[in-house]
Formats: C-alpha cells, structure tokens, sequence
C-alpha cells in the first residue's frame, strides 16, 4: 500500500462521521404563535364576508393588510375593535386594508355585534375555523400585518394599543408611498 | 481473512436489520450498541493482524473489508445512541408544526382533503408524505389515527367558537385525541374543548366500535361513539350533562347542541435509521475490499493447481 493510503481513508472516515452525524444534530427553533410568521408568505384563504359573499387576501395585494382575528364573547377583542376602526379611518386612505375574521360564530351574531360597535372595515367569517390554524394563533385576538407583497411582517397575540397599531402600520405605509 | 469476512458480515447483517426493522426498541438500548462497538474492535484487531501478514492486494482488501465494517457499525451507532426514539408527530388539519429533527414544518392538510401530510423546508418545494420516505437519518412515514370534529351551536341554532387552550392548535375545532382516559378497564381516546361564548368546558371520549361491542355485548356491526361530558368554565360537571352520541348526531346536552364527526386523518412517525450516505460508503468499501480479495483469488488458483 502506498504510504498516502492512511490520509485517504482518514478522509474518507471524517467525510462519513459529517454525514453521519449532521442530520442528527440538525435541531433549529421556530418562535412560536404569530410572531413567528414575520418573513413567510401569507396564507391565502378563502373565507365569506358577513353579507355571504367569498372574500380572500389576493384582492389586497399591493396594499398594506391588517387582519385581526376575534370573536364577540372575547373582553379584549371588545376593546381592542373601536381602536381598529379608529385606525382604518385614519389610514385607510393612504392604502391599510384592515379586516376584522370572527372565528366560528354565525354572520348574524357578527353582523350586529359590528354595527353595535361602528365598524366600518371588512367582516369575515371564519366558521371552520381555519384562520386561526394558518396563523398559528395562540388565543384571541390576534393580529398579523401583511405588507403589499403579500409578506407578513409582524403577528401580535393579545391586543395592542392604538399607539401599537399605528407604529407597526406607518413604516409600511410610508413604503407604499415613497 | 475468513474471521474478517466473518466479523464484518455480523456487522453489516446487524446494521441492516436496524434499517429493515426500524421500529424495535433494542436498537436505542445500550448493550446493543456496546455490542456494536466490541464487534468492532475486534474486527480492527484481526483486520490488522491479517493486514500485517497479508501483501499487496490482500492487504488492501482486508483494509477496506474493516472501514467498510467500521463505517457501517458507526452509522448504526450514532442512529441508536443519539438519533431520538420513535415521535410522533401529530397536527391539527391545516396547522404547521415545525419538527426539528427534519429541519422543517410538515404541514397538515385540510380535514377533509385527499393530500398527505407535506414537509416544508426552506425555500424547496413541500414534499409530500404519503407512505414512507427516508429524510436525512430518518425514516418518515404517514399513519391514520381516528380524530373528533366537534360542532357546536347554541339553543337558537347559532355557530359558537370552539377553543382548545390546552390542545395543540389553539383554534381548531377537531380533537386529536392524543390523551387516554380508563373507563371499566379500557384505555379510550380522550381530548377536551371549550365553548367560551356559552361558559362550557366539554369534554369527549370515544369508543371504538369493538369497545362498544366489548362493553354493551352487541353482536352485529357496531358503530364508534363519542361520550359528551359538559362542565360549567370552573371545570364542575352541570346536572344531567352527559350524552352518548352517534357519528353525526346533534345532540342537545348541557345548555349546548353538540355534533361530533369522527374521522380517520393522518399523523406523520418519525423513526431513526442508520445513516444512508454512511451506509452507501460502507458498503462501497466492502463490495470493493470483496472485489479486490476475489480477484486476489482468482490470480493466486492457477499457480497453485500447477505444483
């Protein structure tokens, strides 16, 4: 045997311990709930608004959307929804989408729980419940931005302020303008 | 040479079986990798003992012969000393649920849709999961597991949120089933949901169609059902909250009218394999030290018929 021999098959033993081993120790970690959405493509389901007609996200593109997931019985979503239309009253104008999705509750309850509170923005209906799976919510409300390219940019689990709403949204209104 | 052979063949034959067999507990034991490692060692021990006596392409082919046997015998090693046990990774319909043993999310499908489960990695194609498929040091396969789709609607037939604060999706109106609850010395299918907007807590349990045969002594063809339990938002039992219920069948119990579907969807298992590529090269060195022993033979038959 040549005398290069041992370095080969030392070689060979250190490429097969990588290949070996690399897969076992792969790991990695994922934020979990909302927040951990920030940089992947928003999912594009198709749900009913709360007069039965389809609605989806691909009808916003090149807009900025804010959806927030709630139901009536939920206290914080109680407070949080007049903040929300205060917010799409301000901006709507300049390009946010904002779009209330009642999880699992009938297009009646929602309907008069909406006008009993003065909003103005798009109401869908979620009845399978299927938002709140796709955006890995973690209880109610939940809230994720989506830019104008169809990206989301941040998911919030709890409510925010309107102070909260308005900085995450301004930035990328600023963007769509510029 | 011949014990070489021998040691190596017990080697590579115990490794294989761990990839033919992958769901055994013993290949995650200690004594059976220790055995792995001593068969080993002493196959190092008569491989250079031959390698000293042997010449040329004898040598060569005892050398390779025992870093085949060693390459083989490590990847066997590593999958049952640090691969994981056997998971199981169940997700509700529509949820993604990032495993990170394979690096990546599998993405469960709709309920009632026909797609198998899907591992997503980063900026690749999902990869559908629709018997088995080996990924890294993996074997992944999909299995179908019985799951609860509950309904739930209030006295003047309005659909009600279902929430599921300690299941795995928050928001999913299907139970997994993933915990068990003993009833007359059977293990059955347990899982729980709350009805926030009614101050409910439920409760479900299923029964198979053999426990229900098992427990009630119907003979013919019976049918699974699920028992409906309904408590205050306190966890207490309300009077009179109790129901078995039918596949499909609405049933009024606790304030609620309640409606269960129960279905069979898919689950994804995940058990440890020897190392492919290790195996590849492994075996590579062996078929090559075998080749070049055999020839090595096959030079040496002719001389020796002569004297």
């Amino acid at each position: 045997m040549r005398r290069s021999a041992p370095w080969i098959l030392a070689a060979i033993a250190a490429i097969v311990a990588t290949l070996v081993l690399v897969p076992l120790f792969r790991g990695g970690s994922r934020v979990a709930g909302p927040a951990g959405l920030a940089g992947q493509r928003a999912p594009l389901i198709v749900l009913r608004d709360d007069e039965g007609r389809p609605a989806s996200l691909a009808r916003y593109r090149s807009k900025v959307v804010l959806m927030n997931l709630w139901a009536t019985w939920c206290p914080p979503c109680r407070e949080e929804l007049p903040d929300l239309q205060r917010l799409y009253a301000a901006d709507a104008s300049r390009g946010l989408v904002v779009i209330g999705v009642d999880q699992g509750e009938s297009a009646q309850r929602a309907r008069a729980f909406a006008q009993s509170l003065g909003l103005h923005f798009p109401i869908w209906i979620d009845a399978q419940q299927d938002f709140g799976r796709a955006y890995d919510a973690l209880g109610f409300p939940t809230t994720v931005i989506i830019d104008s390219t169809g990206t989301i940019v941040r998911g919030y689990d709890g409510a925010l302020t309107f102070d909260q709403m308005r900085a995450a949204v301004a930035p990328l209104l600023a963007r769509l303008h510029s | 040479m011949r014990d070489v052979a021998t040691l190596v063949v017990a080697v590579a034959a115990a490794v294989l079986l761990q990839l033919l067999l992958p769901n055994r507990a013993i290949w995650h034991q200690g004594w059976y990798s220790v055995a792995l490692v001593a068969l080993v060692a002493l196959l190092a021990v008569r491989a250079r003992h031959a390698a000293v006596k042997a010449a040329g392409r004898a040598r060569a082919a005892v050398v390779l012969l025992a870093f085949g046997g060693g390459a083989i015998a490590f990847s066997g090693v590593a999958s049952g000393l640090l691969a994981p046990d056997r998971q199981q990774i169940v997700g509700a319909p529509g949820s993604d649920i990032f495993v990170p043993d394979l690096g990546g999310s599998l993405r469960f499908a709709a309920l009632h849709g026909r797609e198998p489960p899907a591992l997503v990695l980063p900026g690749r194609a999902p990869l559908p999961i629709a018997s088995q498929r080996y990924i890294g040091a993996f074997l992944v396969k999909q299995m179908m597991r019985t799951v609860v789709a509950v309904e739930a609607r209030d006295a003047a037939d309005a659909h009600l949120t279902i929430t599921q604060p300690t299941g795995s999706a928050f928001s999913s109106p299907v139970l997994l089933m993933q915990q068990t609850q003993r009833i007359s010395g059977l293990d059955l299918p347990f899982d729980a949901f709350s009805v926030p907007a009614a101050h409910r807590i439920v409760k479900v349990v299923l029964f198979s169609a053999q426990q229900v045969a098992l427990m009630s002594g119907i003979s013919g063809s019976p049918r699974p059902v699920v028992l409906f339990a309904v408590d205050d938002e306190t966890d207490r039992p309300l009077p009179h909250a109790i129901f078995l219920a039918n596949d499909r069948q609405q049933v009024a119990v606790g304030g609620l009218r309640l409606r269960a579907t129960i279905v069979r969807y898919p689950a994804v298992e995940l058990t440890a394999i020897p190392s492919l590529p290790g195996l590849t090269v492994g075996f590579g060195a062996l078929a090559l030290g075998l080749g070049l022993s055999l020839s090595q033979r096959g030079a040496k038959t002719p001389s020796r018929s002569k004297s």
